[in-house]
């Protein structure tokens, strides 16, 4: 290794050891450090890098902030920075890991419904970085055989997640404009649903029936069209599959396919 | 969708997602807008689309903050990896200028720290450095401009300075520079240099963009620094700073450059008709002398 690589893995590893002491400061040899410690010059670094990955998740997960409040938020954020430091310069692809993290987090884990508020949140923010829709070819389906085998294309911002917690309205209940008679109860006993899917700049939210959920979960599954629409009538024999195709062809859910 | 391909000129400001709409709807006056390119390596985004909008009436200037010049990491997939995501973000945004800094963030542990660290001014390092800009402008197939970081330590082993790191860098790349006279400033303070030594060695050929921004001032072990924050106004120091830098390097394209704590775009364009205001305050002493000049050689 090189003296400045040598030097540059120090670094690294004074700014990833949390609390920085005289004993455990690598880079204490190769500072000026007249004025300021080396833990001192180095803890600048530290807590710059922390602070400037605490932004990023607090774009990822602007809700979570919010619940939790702004201090608390750079508390939780420090802790899981330090376990998890970035290994890539897209910081679009941090964070994936801070739902699971929050699960486990002592002080916040009587708030059961913020893993999966963290999952939606980070569904949202992947649904906007995702691949625009292909167009649906509307004409080449009205020519495949009903002999053939169908498996659909779901779009690239599509998300769909199923929580015991009424997430949604959590989510709703905390953007700038909350609509109005949001009821929230925390006691339900039905799942929520949701598909969550890009239209043009905006990503939309939908909670949807249980039927439909695992309509679209088995075509995400990789699942022809006729496992589909077993998954959807096993738990709702009655559900109507040509509304659902075509709702979800016309929203641009679901985008293509292949036969 | 129709390219603006016009050379950057003019007191621009960056371009933060706050303002899209502002910028989309309203077309405020400014020459350039300044991004900062890895918020837009996913070109399908929403931020991207925003950016596509805006781009048809504003050239673009391409500010990178992580191709991690300054790393030894050999081999480095991480910074190969920024290096090939910016490739296809400038190919695709077709920018005015791109920038980065003298800095490093990859380690050759594969860990990334989104920061501008610093790097001792050795000779070895040079040659490291140099040899990145070298492969990033090959990749890049054009010129990047270095921008001087704000620092807030120093080595023991740093025999170089800051100015003739980077003026030795020109020569020897063929990059051009970006001089953040802010940055300069804060450095200065922290290193205790004097500002114009830094700005009276910088070549005047070098220096393609300059650089203002706020900075924020803090307490460590009883010695005070001063963080550059991009958060806040232009100090009147840094101002009088920049006058002195237009004076030596001409009218060069000037960014208000603001990252932390957005405010309204009424105040970056209030910074902007700042630096306007010094652009044509030097240019009208630079005309009254040479009439004063012209005239006495008559006489």
């Amino acid at each position: 290794m090189t003296k400045l690589a040598e030097l540059q893995t120090n670094f690294i590893r004074d700014c990833l050891s949390g609390q920085l002491t005289p004993e455990n400061t690598l880079m204490a040899n190769d500072l000026d450090t007249q004025l300021i410690s080396a833990q001192g010059l180095m803890s600048i670094y530290q807590n710059s890098a922390i602070a400037n990955i605490t932004n990023s998740l607090s774009l990822s997960y602007p809700v979570i902030e919010k619940l939790v409040g702004k201090d608390f938020f750079q508390v939780m954020c420090e802790q899981y920075i330090v376990k998890h430091w970035p290994t890539s310069g897209n910081m679009d692809d941090y964070g994936e890991s801070f739902s699971s993290f929050l699960a486990e987090f002592e002080q916040v884990r009587h708030l059961s419904y913020l893993e999966d508020v963290a999952q939606l949140e980070w569904r949202f923010h992947q649904s906007s970085l995702a691949n625009d829709n292909s167009y649906f070819d509307w004409a080449r389906l009205a020519e495949v055989a009903s002999s053939e085998t169908i498996t659909f294309l779901l779009s690239p911002s599509l998300s769909i997640m199923s929580s015991t917690m009424p997430v949604d309205k959590i989510w709703l209940m905390n953007q700038v404009n909350t609509p109005e008679n949001i009821e929230l109860s925390l006691d339900g006993d039905s799942d929520t649903f949701i598909v969550l899917f890009r239209q043009g700049l905006k990503t939309e939210m939908m909670t949807v029936v249980a039927s439909e959920f695992a309509f679209l979960q088995s075509i995400e599954n990789g699942h022809d069209f006729e496992a589909a629409i077993e998954s959807a009538q096993t738990v709702d024999a009655n559900m109507s599959i040509d509304h659902c195709l075509k709702k979800y062809i016309e929203l641009g859910v679901i985008c293509g396919f292949s036969v | 969708m129709v390219l603006i391909m016009q050379s950057i000129q003019g007191v621009g400001v960056s371009l933060k997602h706050q303002h899209f709409q502002e910028f989309i709807n309203h077309k405020p006056d400014v020459p350039w807008l300044e991004v900062h390119t890895e918020n837009f390596f996913s070109q399908a985004s929403t931020s991207s689309k925003y950016l596509a909008q805006i781009r048809q009436d504003y050239p673009i200037s391409a500010h990178c903050v992580g191709m991690s010049l300054g790393s030894a990491a050999i081999n480095c997939p991480v910074r190969e990896q920024h290096l090939q995501n910016i490739k296809s973000t400038v190919d695709w945004l077709q920018p005015g200028l791109i920038s980065d800094h003298l800095s490093w963030s990859a380690s050759q542990s594969g860990h990334y720290l989104p920061d501008l660290l610093p790097i001792p001014l050795t000779e070895e390092a040079f040659a490291i450095v140099a040899n990145n800009i070298k492969r990033a402008q090959d990749v890049l197939q054009r010129q990047i401009l270095i921008e001087n970081p704000s620092s807030y330590l120093t080595y023991v082993d740093s025999p170089i300075t800051e100015w003739q790191f980077l003026s030795s860098l020109a020569e020897d790349t063929g990059c051009g520079l970006l001089l953040d006279v802010n940055n300069i400033y804060v450095s200065a303070h922290n290193h205790n240099f004097d500002c114009l030594t830094y700005l009276n060695n910088i070549p005047l050929t070098a220096v393609k963009e300059i650089h203002l921004a706020g900075f924020s001032t803090e307490m460590i072990e009883g010695k005070e620094l001063y963080i550059d924050t991009h958060g806040d106004r232009v100090c009147d120091d840094v101002w009088r700073l920049y006058e002195q830098a237009i004076k030596r390097f001409g009218a060069l394209p000037t960014l208000i450059e603001w990252d932390t704590n957005i405010p309204d775009l009424a105040v970056l364009l209030d910074e902007k008709s700042k630096a306007e205001a010094i652009i044509t305050k030097v240019a009208s002493i630079e005309k009254s002398n040479l009439i004063a000049n012209t005239v006495n050689g008559q006489s």
